[in-house]
């Protein structure tokens, strides 16, 4: 409406909202722009701040003229504008507009009316309102000799100190002793600033920290040449002090973190914000990470009261470290919502028989297992129940196709006993020279989605247990004749087996008669325990030893892997030292060295992702 | 007939510069009532005093609540001036001089001033839609643009698009965060119409500056009070600091694999530089704070710089330490200025802090750790 416009000033910040108002400034000043270049002036241009006045004159006889549309001197040359300057015009309203809704919702006089309140009215209640805000505050913006600022400063100051979590401290190098502390301590630290005031700071710190913090505190008259880093060409740099650090040098910023006591109030909930310290137990206190960063500062001691200066005033200049201590939130407490990562993804990859032979370790922070608590045991262990189906078909046709076969969302087993949702892609890779499958590589994706709340997620694993006991999943291909229990694990071994067969079958002629599943009978039930599961996978492999013999690549891969999984009992210990090779005796030895040799080196091709293959320690 | 229509044309055209200079008088009332500098009253436009009054209103609001909830809290222990003399003023209340209170003032505008000093950073306040309510005036220094330009403004005007919607995030607030803590702590860039060399530029050639921001949410059950966000803002700087004993420096290449690492690594984690070039980062951390170096990771591809959170690396033989990464993108090479159009080769140049001692040293987390157990 009015000449709000002139947007000359230097006040006038770019806003995309708003290009039109920032262009009537120039060209007001009656040059004859084409409108074209009128729509390409940018936004701000804060330099243009002389002719303020002078446009804003301007501005009110443009709008006399543009709004009566009369035929006057200008109207010539100003017909080009007319059509976008409306719009511009019905911006600039828009916004004011806005603007003035939006200060009549913050005025508690204007709220209760019913009808919206003109302009002139919003303004005037918005005058008194300030008028009386500022009469409430008493002396905060005195035209004194401190500068006015839209806070009073002691707001400004507690706004500060509640954003940043932190306190203000001050310590003087020589002898630690905190000589100021802001107030806001007693809301991160639990203690008093009168209890700290006077202390010696490291009466406060971690014990382990204190040679940190001395460090920190040295002056530059004690190590006079610095470590610096030179953040333009990443290289540290050596720097010599300057001897009287009387003012903010180069080298006199600090920044280092620090445990600090802070003492335990019911109700507080900081707790959950500590780091687990190594002395919880011998101290009464509990300890919170702060970061700490500030400046060394020198006063001459003319400038300290009276109070403080007993002991300094033989000194000419008393040092000081003056920090800001935060308290860091426990970021890695957060789930990461805010920046969208791929879900978790992690590579798998088995033998044909389904047995995990390698395992990313990122799959950890996915299932819960560490990679060697899996390595050697089957797939099949981990897929739910409702899944065993729809998997046993995608891996036979994984062995049979060249493609990547991708499996619908199924669920996986973690540690814990839940289960969580993946997705795979799965391809089988052929030994060109051989052409038969040696293995399958498993990229597997983490599903977060709805319906996979706790409640299910024990259901499914309580109703797993009872299942297996109970219910056979009809898979096709195998016998669910009375007495044969099929069991999770023993389903890849199969669909295995039936691999194999085909390439006997078409690569030579040979006795083919795939051997019974009567083994099966003898094993025990998949439950969700560790060591009933190396269990399982030890009498799998005890039974599989009386198998034929060309089936032993993939079993004695197994068998490695399940000893070692066996010995690798608790997480930490895969000592490759005494891998024992069960149902060795179970094959002629030339093809039983052959088959461990072989599998030796596919164990050791898995394990290679990180170490020398020269140390592993092999067992003959 | 003619004689008429320009008579009412002249009636309605008066009509209207009374109406303006009414309003006009208005604002003046309004941008008087303002705690502002004099030079800058008189350069305010309407648009700009009517942000600033919303700002002003919103943010004494703001500070009225608090006052009401922490009650009395404020006004107990007097702050002990390390410049004036004097021992501990008692509490307030009562009649008190003038005198007195501009003297607390003026001490709370040198306490105010030390802090942002030390901060090296400013303060804002954001509205729920993202409207910077409130900008400690030191925002100069770091955007090139006053306080008064910059209040009452939208955030989203000022940062970059890809950072929109971290900072939408940012500024939702959940009901469940009401009762674990409000903290935030994200990285965003930000105009800066600042040249190198400190100078005020135009905001057409306006750069764009990382800043740290933390902060906490300020969560509001009553729908009529002022639900907003408070944060610190803060560039990241890596130069000018002295390194302690406890950091270490490193380099990597963009994908997180050391290309260098400096010696203070080996009393720290116990591996020797050498040891470690050519690693990525991600094996030599716990498995748990793949999402933390992930997100760190990320913040350095886009950003250029970042503040990881806290992690855990793992320890030679076993164990691990927490620590937490500053991160900055450099060029690997110096610039050249004869062949200036030419894309430097970016590396990425990574402060770590030792934060804790090396906690549980026999549990082994790698299969570089068991490793190393087994043949030493």
């Amino acid at each position: 409406m009015s000449a709000g416009g002139s947007d000359g000033t230097a006040d006038r910040p770019a806003g995309p909202p708003d290009p039109a108002a920032e262009d009537e400034g120039p060209s007001q000043a009656g040059s004859s722009l084409p409108a074209v270049e009128l729509a390409r002036k940018r936004k701000g241009d804060v330099e243009e701040r002389s002719d303020a006045h002078v446009q804003q004159s301007l501005n009110i006889q443009m709008d006399d003229d543009l709004s009566r549309s009369e035929g006057e001197d200008q109207q010539v040359k100003m017909k080009c504008f007319r059509e976008p300057h409306r719009q511009i015009e019905k911006r600039r309203r828009d916004k004011m507009n806005n603007l003035i809704d939006e200060l009549a919702a913050m005025i508690p006089a204007c709220q209760p009316m019913a009808r919206k309140l003109d302009k002139l009215t919003v303004l005037r209640k918005a005058v008194q309102h300030l008028k009386a805000l500022k009469a409430g505050m008493g002396s905060a913006f005195s035209e004194t000799t401190c500068k006015p600022s839209i806070l009073p400063h002691d707001d400004l100051r507690h706004l500060l100190l509640r954003a940043a979590d932190g306190f203000l401290l001050v310590v003087s190098c020589d002898r630690a002793k905190i000589l100021f502390i802001s107030e806001s301590v007693s809301k991160i630290l639990n203690f008093s600033r009168l209890e700290l005031t006077g202390q010696s700071l490291f009466d406060f710190i971690h014990p382990k920290d204190i040679n940190k913090v001395k460090e920190q505190l040295s002056s530059s008259e004690m190590h006079p040449r610095q470590r610096l880093l030179d953040a333009a060409t990443g290289v540290q740099v050596q720097v010599d002090a300057p001897v009287r650090a009387t003012h903010l040098t180069t080298g006199a910023r600090r920044s280092f973190f620090c445990r600090m006591k802070h003492s335990r109030l019911a109700g507080k909930h900081e707790d959950k914000h500590t780091l687990p310290s190594t002395s919880k137990k011998k101290d009464a206190y509990r300890y919170c990470t702060l970061h700490c960063t500030g400046y060394m500062r020198s006063w001459p001691s003319s400038q300290l009261d009276s109070s403080e200066a007993d002991g300094d005033k033989e000194t000419s200049t008393l040092t000081c470290l003056v920090t800001m201590c935060r308290l860091y939130p426990h970021v890695s407490q957060q789930p990461p919502k805010d920046i969208n990562i791929k879900p978790p993804e992690f590579v798998t990859r088995c033998a044909i028989d389904g047995k995990f032979t390698f395992v990313d370790p990122q799959a950890t922070s996915v299932i819960g297992y560490l990679p060697q608590e899996v390595l050697g045991t089957s797939c099949y262990e981990y897929f739910h129940q409702d899944d065993l189906q729809h998997l046993a078909g995608k891996h036979r046709q994984v062995l049979r196709s060249k493609e990547k076969i991708e499996t619908q969302r199924y669920k996986f087993k973690t540690k814990y006993g839940s289960y969580v949702s993946l997705q795979s892609q799965w391809f089988s890779f052929t030994n060109p020279w051989t052409k038969e499958v040696e293995f399958i590589v498993s990229l597997n994706r983490l599903i977060s989605g709805p319906g996979h709340t706790k409640d299910e997620e024990e259901a499914g694993s309580s109703k797993a247990l009872q299942d297996d006991m109970k219910q056979i999943p009809v898979i096709p291909g195998f016998s669910s004749s009375a007495g044969t229990m099929i069991y999770a694990g023993s389903i890849g071994t199969q669909i295995a087996n039936e691999l194999i067969d085909t390439y006997r079958v078409n690569s030579s002629p040979s006795s083919g008669a795939s051997s019974p599943f009567g083994p099966a009978q003898e094993k025990s039930p998949v439950v969700s325990s560790q060591t009933s599961r190396s269990a399982s996978s030890r009498e799998e492999a005890a039974g599989s030893s009386s198998q034929s013999q060309s089936q032993s690549d993939s079993r004695t891969a197994a068998n490695m892997s399940s000893a070692t999984s066996e010995s690798a009992g608790e997480p930490s210990q895969l000592d490759l030292d005494s891998m024992v090779v069960p149902g060795l005796s179970g094959f002629s030895s030339d093809e039983a060295a052959m088959a461990v040799i072989m599998s030796l080196l596919e164990t050791d091709v898995n394990m290679g992702q990180s170490g020398d293959l020269e140390d592993l320690h092999w067992p003959f | 007939m003619t004689a008429d229509k320009e008579k009412r044309r002249a009636i309605s055209r008066e009509a209207a510069r009374r109406r303006r200079r009414v309003e006009s008088d208005v604002f003046g009332d309004l941008s008087g009532l303002l705690p502002l500098q004099p030079s800058v009253r008189a350069h305010l436009d309407k648009p700009s005093v009517i942000r600033l009054t919303l700002s002003y209103i919103r943010m004494h609001t703001l500070l009225k609540e608090n006052a009401g909830t922490n009650a009395g809290t404020r006004h107990v222990i007097k702050y002990q001036p390390l410049l004036k003399g004097g021992g501990e003023q008692s509490g307030c209340g009562g009649a008190r001089d003038k005198e007195e209170k501009e003297m607390e003032e003026f001490d709370a505008s040198r306490e105010t001033s030390m802090y942002l000093g030390i901060l090296e950073g400013f303060v804002m306040v954001l509205s729920t839609e993202g409207d910077m309510i409130f900008l400690s005036d030191n925002v100069s220094k770091y955007m090139g643009l006053s306080q008064t330009e910059l209040m009452g403004h939208n955030i989203f005007e000022y940062t970059h698009p890809c950072d929109h919607e971290e900072i939408r995030n940012n500024l939702r607030l959940t009901a469940e965060e009401v009762w674990y803590g409000e903290k935030r702590d994200f990285v965003m860039r930000i105009k800066s119409a600042l040249t190198h060399r400190g100078r005020t530029a135009n905001l057409k050639s306006a750069t764009w500056k990382v800043l740290h921001c933390q902060g906490r949410a300020k969560v509001c059950m009553d729908p009529s009070a002022v639900s907003c966000l408070l944060l610190t803002c803060r560039p990241l700087p890596l130069s000018h600091t002295l390194l302690s004993r406890y950091t270490f420096t490193s380099q990597h290449s963009m994908d997180m694999r050391f290309t260098y690492c400096d010696q203070r690594v080996s009393s720290l984690l116990g591996y020797r530089p050498e040891e470690l070039l050519g690693r990525s980062i991600y094996d030599l951390c716990h498995t748990l704070d793949t999402n933390c170096l992930n997100k760190n990771h990320l913040n350095l591809c886009l950003k250029s710089q970042s503040v990881s959170g806290q992690y855990r690396m793992l320890v030679k033989g076993g164990g691990y330490v927490w620590v937490e990464s500053h991160s900055a993108v450099i060029p690997s090479v110096r610039a050249s200025r004869s062949r200036p159009g030419i894309p430097q080769p970016l590396c990425i140049l990574s402060v770590t802090y030792v934060l804790s001692g090396v906690e549980q040293p026999s549990l082994q987390l790698s299969l570089d750790q068991i490793l190393h157990r087994c043949l030493t």
